[in-house]
């Protein structure tokens, strides 16, 4: 397992050695090694294909910018497609293979792709697979998608588990390279709390892949020194591997932190972190991103960044290749040529500002030579490319930013429209030279500081000289005849720009859509820049006339699963468990979800073959001699003040200022525009107290409404409120057997009706001493209360209430039953309180009070709204009983055609009741008061429905009340 | 009295749960009483004079709890606070409201809580993973309401790595999931 | 978003529920209103590009709502007020 292209020197672990796989071949590496430089290491150079021609390409770069060395890392469910080989950290045991090719990488058959590129240009899918068109669903789509796409998914759930966190700092420092270090140091010294993120595991940015000198120790010794430095601040929180992908509102910034990546195992702990970072300021010290030039083939495997090879080799101590041309337009590059030289790397020097040109490289799997443009060729396995550095400005655009082009440095800085907070300092600021960086960095550190009110002593800034800078524009070989790249990982040549503006996509961001330059994972970071260079040329335009498109986050991808979090399976969203949760569990209910409850639907016994039986069975039992039902769920606010009935008589439509102490009422609330919002009842507990029930539904927004109208509405009354929905265990004892077997179960207390009439309430206590509430009120129809205990209680209750009621053989009830007992009574539920409906419709017009104001009283006085002729909610019976009703149903005249121009009305609710031996419904129709006995027809394309129906009373059982208050 | 020889047993919510997660200890408080105690409009002298004379307890600023002995006052809206003391049984509201004497208007909250007092040295990191807020910032006796994985949380800071998180009991398994998760996350075992 | 709550200081915006226009709290009393008056309060608002008055609720805080001065361009929190004070101020106190 040698290292071929392994060379002294650099910042790796040479004591250790490190296993990794790399398309099933078993390769060694060191820690402190990228899999990009451990694959250079090993004499790999080939290491994918490109997205449309197939072509094989190589490592790139040396960092998150990197467009080609995308692999496949790990294997089974954990395998993530689309890596940055770049940034991939090695460890033992690492497992990576190629994608994008059919066949080995080697000879992938969708290279023949390249050999159609005349025909594969920008603009091709939309020009091409116009017609037939009947060809796109059956061929042109299964053939794109079957082929697009780089790397694939494992198909199965992944395993690995993600976290969200929450961070909080005076000042967010992003990068740490020299910039971010010398501020970082700066204000930490200073004593402001700062958090220092970088997206490396090895901070220090250009330091490590430079041979600069700081304050006259090597930059990387330098660098070091200063984490140790800030690691032991307890004022510095320093974050290697994390990536701040995205500056959002108020100073809060996005990261992604990777935790395991790196590890073999994860060991159980979340692989990624999401954090969402508070920062009160930003420093944004990103660095720059080197920049290539469009020159013939400049996309075979040994052709990478001027910037890269220089990692490779300082900080890697790697040879990507053994006799190197350096092509540059500026004096950083050929500085590559002076460190190759150092390491006795054989250099062909090729600079545009002196008019050489390379026009034409060769070798399939790997470069072999360059063609000069002096007609010279020049045997080369590796080509350093530098076109100069673009400034990493993208967070500093998060806010629509529009950045400014600097001829000096042939690049875009950040304007003035900044988030507010950030400041941008160094290379992201268009500060390209070491000396000027440090400076830069300490200076907006201690400023920063200051301003944030930390005023330590910030310690003297590092010192080191400053390069010469020099650049001269020049951006593609213009007249090369094979195809030149700009945009390597979407396949962008400069034909297709030139392309793009011939057709007339000649703004950027038609520019982007249409070649689909940038558009690829890597959001065209080294090429950006150069496609806008040449349509400006192309079009005659400036590069700052023609402008960027616009950055949005994320910076660079981040895996769906970090967004998640934890937010998956069962853990999506929190459960609520009702008080008799345990002993429901016990006793075979099965649960539904209604919102974030889990609630009883009914209780399943042996011999009870579908959920009709149990429901069925429940529901009688009620109507026959006593059920229990867990209503805990129902929204319970407490009510207490001065003003508290003044303030329900102005939230309710009717009127409560004068419910008696000791008694409850039914109340209806409307919306402001006089449609019905919720209902339920409110129990007067003493002159002013009050316990208001909600719907299950709504609870939590009749509250919020509430506190709205008592802060704004109603400042001076005198009304306070607090929920007490998870407080009490509620029960609804239901059946003409509640009586006798409540009158067990309470102290001193009598129930009879004279004494403790339908609506009644009291607090009083149950079980010798533990304190309840009893209210008389019936959902059901039926004789009924509801007795409410401290929910600690809750589970005790129910088992005391069921053995109360062995002697009436008392069932539990769940919701299901609960809805027939209620259709069956006529009482409006959610699928009544449709949001369109109002006390008309619902046949409560009477009770909504005229003689005083109240919310929504206004608006459902208008006219349209209180028509005679319009929906009432009534009852509805099948003319055959044997048939079952459907909810959705609409009714018709019989004898009308089935459209919406003849529409009656529709049916809300439907129920088999096993008290009638036949399905009742509910629903809305035309004028349905006045048509008691009628038959119209119930018609339900959607179910297959087609019958006709008896309208009757709402009531389908005791229409007059009798066993509610008997 | 009730014709049924039964008597009701209290529950704790999640069981009296005690865990122990590396260093650090995840435990149910079921022991403690909440009341909450609304100021009537126009009565904050007479509310800080009965908290005053009743318990020695000063009223608290909206972000910080004051406490008296074992009694804790927490600002919990700008006219309500919370009243936490331990008191096993179910009628801590009356006798808050006899005390207060009309000063303020008491809801006996006990029962729609949990409490779940957290410490141990990964305590600031395991909030970091669910509560927005700056916890290590908060002072000892520090409070607030937030939100945490989608529950409405109320926390107190007891001392440097312990506090209490009060969310509703309906929710409680999920909470305490999440406060577990958050430990297991970030404890070294 | 961050709002700076006026009790409790800066607060994440995942902690409050909008509701809307501040206009919302000069409701005219159902009694007297016109039709216009009322409609014109339930359902028109103005949308302006710049600053907004809007009402926040701090439903996992305070329970207090709020009166935010907003610039719909920028997102630039300028003013947070208790909803209250500023119903008082602005007359609704009896």
């Amino acid at each position: 397992m040698s290292q071929p292209n392994r060379i002294d020197g650099g910042q790796i672990d040479r004591t250790h050695s490190l296993k990794f796989q790399w398309n099933e071949r078993w390769m060694s590496g060191h820690p402190g090694d990228t899999l990009a430089s451990a694959l250079l290491a090993n004499g790999v150079k080939l290491v994918g294909r490109s997205f449309k021609y197939h072509r094989p390409r190589g490592i790139f770069s040396a960092g998150s910018e990197e467009p080609n060395a995308l692999v496949q890392l790990r294997k089974g469910a954990a395998q993530e497609p689309n890596t940055r080989a770049t940034t991939v950290e090695l460890f033992d045991g690492l497992y990576a293979t190629s994608q994008n090719h059919r066949g080995s990488l080697e000879w992938d058959l969708m290279a023949a792709n390249d050999l159609l590129a005349p025909f594969l240009s920008a603009g091709f899918y939309y020009k091409t697979f116009m017609w037939p068109k009947a060809f796109w669903e059956k061929l042109y789509e299964p053939v794109i998608r079957a082929s697009a796409g780089l790397g694939r998914l494992s198909m199965w759930p992944d395993p690995d588990t993600y976290d969200h966190g929450y961070l909080h700092c005076d000042l967010l420092i992003i990068g740490a390279g020299p910039t971010g270090l010398a501020a970082a140091l700066a204000a930490g010294r200073s004593g402001a709390r700062v958090i220092l993120a970088d997206e490396d595991f090895t901070p220090g940015g250009r330091l490590n892949a430079e041979t600069y000198e700081v304050s006259d120790t090597p930059g990387s010794a330098w660098a070091e020194n200063a984490v140790a430095e800030l690691a032991a601040m307890d004022n510095v929180r320093l974050m290697t591997r994390t990536t701040v992908y995205g500056a959002y509102d108020h100073g809060i910034y996005g990261a992604l932190e990777r935790c395991t990546d790196h590890l073999a195992k994860s060991d159980g702990k979340p692989r990624q972190v999401l954090w969402r970072i508070y920062s009160k300021r930003a420093l944004l010290a990103a660095g720059a991103i080197e920049r290539s030039i469009a020159f013939g083939n400049n996309d075979r495997p040994g052709i990478m960044l001027a910037g890269a090879v220089r990692a490779y080799v300082n900080r890697f101590g790697v040879a990507p290749g053994r006799h190197v041309a350096v092509f540059t337009n500026n004096e950083d590059g050929l500085r590559t040529a002076v460190d190759l030289r150092a390491k006795e790397i054989e250099v062909t020097e090729v600079d545009a500002r002196k008019g050489d040109m390379i026009v034409d490289t060769k070798g399939r799997k790997g470069v072999h030579s360059v063609i000069l443009s002096n007609g010279r060729t020049v045997p080369v396995d590796c080509v350093a490319v530098s076109g100069g550095w673009s400034p990493t400005v993208a967070l500093a655009c998060h806010h629509r930013g529009r950045p400014e082009w600097r001829e000096d440095i042939e690049g875009f800085v950040p304007a003035d429209d900044l988030p507010p907070g950030m400041t941008v300092a160094g290379a992201a600021n268009g500060t390209m030279t070491l000396g000027a960086c440090l400076s830069d960095g300490h200076e907006r550190g201690v400023a920063l500081a200051a301003e944030l009110g930390a005023h330590g002593s910030s310690g003297a800034v590092a010192l080191a000289s400053d390069e010469t800078f020099e650049i001269k524009p020049f951006w593609h070989v213009a007249d090369a005849k094979p195809r030149a790249w700009v945009d390597l990982q979407n396949d962008v040549t400069t034909k297709d720009v030139r392309q793009s503006h011939a057709e007339g996509f000649r703004s950027v961001e038609h520019l982007k859509r249409y070649t689909t330059l940038g558009m690829a994972t890597d959001q065209g970071k080294t090429a950006n820049i150069l496609g806008l260079a040449v349509m400006a040329e192309t079009s005659g335009k400036t590069i700052p006339e023609t402008g960027t498109t616009i950055f949005r986050p994320p910076y660079n991808p981040v895996a769906i699963g970090a967004f998640a979090g934890r937010a998956r399976g069962k853990d999506f969203r929190p459960y609520r468990l009702t008080p008799s949760h345990k002993w429901a569990e016990e006793n075979g209910a099965d649960f539904v979800e209604t919102g974030m409850w889990l609630r009883a639907q009914w209780f399943k016994q042996p011999g009870e073959k579908g959920w009709r039986d149990s429901v069925d069975r429940e529901a009688a039992a009620v109507r026959r001699s006593v059920g229990i039902c867990d209503v805990s769920t129902l929204g319970k606010i407490d009510i207490q003040g001065r003003d508290a009935a003044e303030f329900l008589n102005r939230i309710y439509s009717n009127p409560f200022l004068k419910l008696p102490v000791g008694k409850v009422r039914y109340g209806l609330m409307l919306r402001e525009d006089g449609i019905a919002y919720d209902d339920g009842t409110t129990a007067r507990l003493s002159e002013n107290h009050f316990v208001m029930t909600t719907t299950t539904a709504n609870a939590i927004t009749v509250f919020r409404n509430m506190e709205f109208a008592r802060q704004c509405l109603w400042p001076d009354l005198d009304v306070h409120l607090i929920s007490t929905t998870d407080g009490w265990a509620q029960f609804a004892v239901a059946g003409p057997k509640s009586r006798p077997l409540l009158q067990k179960v309470v102290d001193d207390l009598d129930l009879s009706n004279d004494t403790f009439p339908f609506m009644a309430c009291t607090e009083c206590s149950v079980f010798g001493g533990t304190p309840a509430r009893l209210f008389r009120i019936s959902f059901s129809g039926e004789l009924a209360y509801e007795i409410a205990v401290p929910a600690r209680f809750g589970d005790s209750m129910i088992r005391g209430l069921m053995a109360a009621g062995e002697e009436f053989d008392a069932v539990p009830y769940g919701t299901e039953a609960l809805g027939v007992l209620r259709i069956e009574k006529g009482h409006a539920a959610g699928n009544e309180l449709t949001g369109q409906t109002t006390a008309q419709n619902l046949g409560l017009g009477g009770m909504v009070s005229k003689k005083k104001d109240a919310i929504g009283l206004k608006l459902s006085e208008r006219v349209e709204m209180n028509r005679h002729d319009d929906l009432r909610l009534v009852g509805f019976k099948p003319k055959d009983r044997a048939v079952l009703l459907t909810a959705g149903a609409h009714f018709l005249t019989p004898g009308d055609p089935a459209d919406m121009a003849h529409d009656q009305g529709w049916m809300t609710s439907v129920a088999y009741s096993p008290e009638l031996g036949h399905s009742v419904g509910l629903g809305y129709l035309k004028r349905g008061g006045e048509r008691m006995g009628e038959t119209v027809r119930a018609y339900s394309p959607v179910r297959n429905q087609d019958i006709m129906v008896e309208v009757c009373s709402p009531h389908h059982i005791d229409p007059v009340g009798e066993r509610q208050r008997g | 009295m009730a014709e049924i020889d039964f008597t009701l047993e209290a529950a704790p919510i999640l069981g009296g749960v005690d865990l122990t997660i590396g260093a650090n200890r995840i435990a149910e408080c079921d022991d403690l009483a909440i009341v909450s105690v609304a100021t009537p409009l126009g009565g904050d002298d007479a509310m800080a004079k009965a908290l005053k004379d009743v318990w020695n307890l000063s009223l608290p600023e909206p972000s910080v709890s004051s406490q008296s002995g074992e009694i804790r006052t927490v600002r919990t809206a700008p006219d309500q606070l919370f009243l936490i003391f331990p008191h096993a049984t179910p009628d801590a509201e009356t006798v808050v409201q006899q005390k207060l004497a009309g000063a303020g208007y008491t809801t006996d909250q006990t029962d729609v809580w949990v409490v779940l007092e957290i410490s141990g040295p990964d305590t600031l990191a395991a909030l970091e993973r669910i509560c927005p807020l700056d916890t290590a910032a908060f002072p000892i006796g520090g409070a607030a309401r937030t939100v945490m994985e989608h529950m409405g949380a109320l926390l107190l800071r007891l001392d440097v790595d312990r506090f209490w998180l009060l969310s509703a009991s309906s929710s409680a398994g999920s909470f305490l999931h999440a406060v577990e998760t958050s430990y297991r996350n970030v404890a070294s075992h | 978003m961050i709002i700076d709550h006026p009790l409790l200081g800066p607060r994440d915006a995942a902690e409050f529920v909008y509701k809307g226009d501040a206009s919302l709290i000069h409701r005219p009393d159902g009694m007297t209103a016109t039709d216009d008056e009322m409609h014109d309060y339930v359902y028109l608002r103005d949308n302006p590009a710049g600053e907004h008055r809007e009402l926040w609720y701090h439903e996992q805080g305070d329970r207090s709502w709020l009166v935010v001065t907003r610039n719909t361009l920028t997102h630039e929190i300028s003013k947070v007020e208790l909803a209250r004070d500023v119903a008082r101020a602005e007359g609704r106190g009896q």
